[in-house]
């Protein structure tokens, strides 16, 4: 990025790339005094062009560099790009596959969003006991991800035409378990931090994007649903199994970063409602239908598939022209989208220097996937 | 006033403003296409946004058709009431792909356009910050997702 002009009235600080909390990008500020004037986000020092390389490769072979977007939530990732295979090529998904896909995305959603508390909590300076308990806590998932999968991260589960293997014995007991425990753990944070007056005055009213802004900037996830919006992908164009599982959009109408943290929090719970049940209720049959290896396309389709990830909405926009390969594949990813947002922000609401990395990681930032 | 529904967004825009657009199709439920005319694209869209509320911003990005000679531009737009996907393309010819910047009537494309405009070499006029994105501000090296790009004498 070239930078843009400094006004005099201003001193302008480089935050980042090297930075240990700005993350894998950079940020710079314009700050008068402690009150920032502007933000200037400089992202792509991750790009790897996966929009690129998706084009040279096979349609399954796209899946492994897809998922590289967002490590912490690769089944929410690969959802989106395996189902736009699956409408371009025309490929059916039977019952019981969409069911335990839906079970993969809900336990990546919450390993993701474990992630993203822990982060936040550490910005407003409770160094570092928070985040390693989330970071143990996601291990309940990850050893339940190695079961299933045979890895505990990116792994490469979904297929065209279904997953790649049914739920090992067992394994619902052993979700109803991790969800019992879970929802436990959830409690004492609620409490101890949540419901904690230092951690709150460190967050409310801080950051504060209203509900017009949030439409008007395209912001998406979380943070569009704390501001008040109602839109969630998994409700609004059920793909999966949402269509038949019930659980709750939420909402929350301050905009800051505390009920960016809240929703986040709600969706956890409604994800471990979902996991329940799914262990409960997910029917018989098989998991995969057949498809060739390398899958033939017709010419000139093209299919977009939506999902709701951790982030936000990830739409996969895929062409094709009649090869084994995809002609174009556009990838819209949510944090491009709230990043736009944040480089506004100083703009709508008084910002100081010292709360920019609570808000920064109120919108939960993962530059893999603003870069792609 | 309840949202129009896909078919009647498309009935519509058929009916009442057909001088503005080239086609425009349900290709199934929640996604509807637009093929603007060039020329007419700001009118369209300021109409889309004022009057049909596409007010939420999704993303944008540009599709390489190397044998046509053409490019297209794709802007994903959003209605937060009918919520489907609408899809605002536009055909440029490839030697020269030009076009008035969207950031006029969505301030949230600038990222999105600033990207096509490194990746494709599509030129946005109104756009106030046409700069490097995702690549290095000293990029040499062509427009990577264009079907021609080689890649050759990048790296050092």
């Amino acid at each position: 990025m070239t930078e843009p002009e400094i006004k005099p009235e201003v001193m302008r600080i480089s935050w980042g790339p090297q930075h240990p909390m700005s993350g894998q990008t950079r940020i710079l500020i314009d700050v008068d005094g402690e009150i920032v004037r502007r933000i200037i986000a400089d992202i792509g020092f991750t790009h790897r062009g996966i929009e690129k390389i998706l084009e040279n490769r096979t349609f399954i072979q796209g899946i492994v560099p897809i998922e590289r977007m967002v490590m912490a939530d690769t089944a929410n990732i690969a959802l989106g790009y395996v189902q736009a295979v699956e409408e371009a090529l025309g490929i059916e998904v039977p019952e019981r596959a969409k069911w335990i896909r839906s079970l993969i995305c809900e336990m990546g959603r919450i390993n993701s969003h474990l992630y993203a508390f822990g982060l936040q909590v550490e910005c407003t300076g409770y160094f570092p006991a928070v985040f390693l308990w989330t970071t143990v806590d996601r291990e309940v998932l990850l050893d339940l991800f190695e079961k299933l999968t045979g890895a505990r991260w990116s792994y490469s589960f979904f297929i065209p035409g279904g997953v790649r293997a049914d739920l090992p014995e067992g394994f619902r007991d052993e979700v109803k378990r991790a969800v019992k425990y879970l929802r436990r753990r959830f409690q004492d944070y609620w409490d101890a931090m949540v419901e904690n007056p230092l951690f709150e005055m460190r967050n409310r009213g801080v950051g504060v994007l209203s509900r017009e802004d949030a439409i008007r900037l395209g912001a998406t996830g979380p943070v569009l649903r704390g501001s008040g919006v109602d839109m969630d992908v998994r409700r609004d164009e059920p793909y999966a199994a949402y269509g038949d599982l019930d659980f709750k959009v939420i909402t929350e109408r301050e905009g800051d970063c505390l009920a960016r943290l809240k929703v986040r929090f709600h969706e956890i719970e409604q994800s471990l409602n979902i996991m329940e049940q799914i262990a409960d209720e997910i029917p018989g049959g098989p998991v995969r239908t057949k498809v060739s290896l390398f899958p033939r396309s017709k010419p000139g389709v093209e299919a977009l598939s939506r999902v709701e990830t951790a982030r936000g909405e990830l739409g996969v926009h895929i062409f094709t022209d009649g090869g084994m390969k995809p002609y174009r594949v556009k990838i819209n990813s949510p944090t491009l989208r709230n990043m736009y947002v944040f480089e506004r922000l100083a703009e709508l609401d008084r910002v100081l220097v010292a709360d920019l990395p609570v808000i920064l990681y109120s919108i939960d930032p993962w530059y893999l996937d603003c870069d792609r | 006033m309840q949202a129009r529904s896909e078919e009647e967004l498309v009935e519509e825009l058929k009916r009442e403003h057909s001088d503005l657009l080239v086609e425009a199709v349900v290709h199934r439920s929640k996604r509807v296409s637009i093929v603007a005319k060039r020329e007419k694209l700001l009118e369209l869209a300021r109409l889309l946004r004022d009057k049909y509320s596409f007010t939420h911003p999704v993303s944008a990005g540009a599709i390489d058709y190397i044998k046509e000679g053409k490019m297209q531009m794709i802007y994903y737009l959003m209605n937060p009431e009918s919520r489907f996907m609408l899809m605002l393309r536009v055909d440029l010819p490839r030697d020269n792909p030009k076009m008035p910047s969207m950031t006029q009537i969505w301030e949230a494309m600038s990222f999105h356009e600033r990207e096509a405009w490194e990746m494709f070499g599509i030129d946005f006029e109104g756009h106030p910050n046409l700069t490097h994105l995702l690549l290095p501000p000293d990029w040499r090296g062509g427009y990577p997702l264009r079907k021609d790009f080689k890649g050759e004498g990048i790296a050092p």
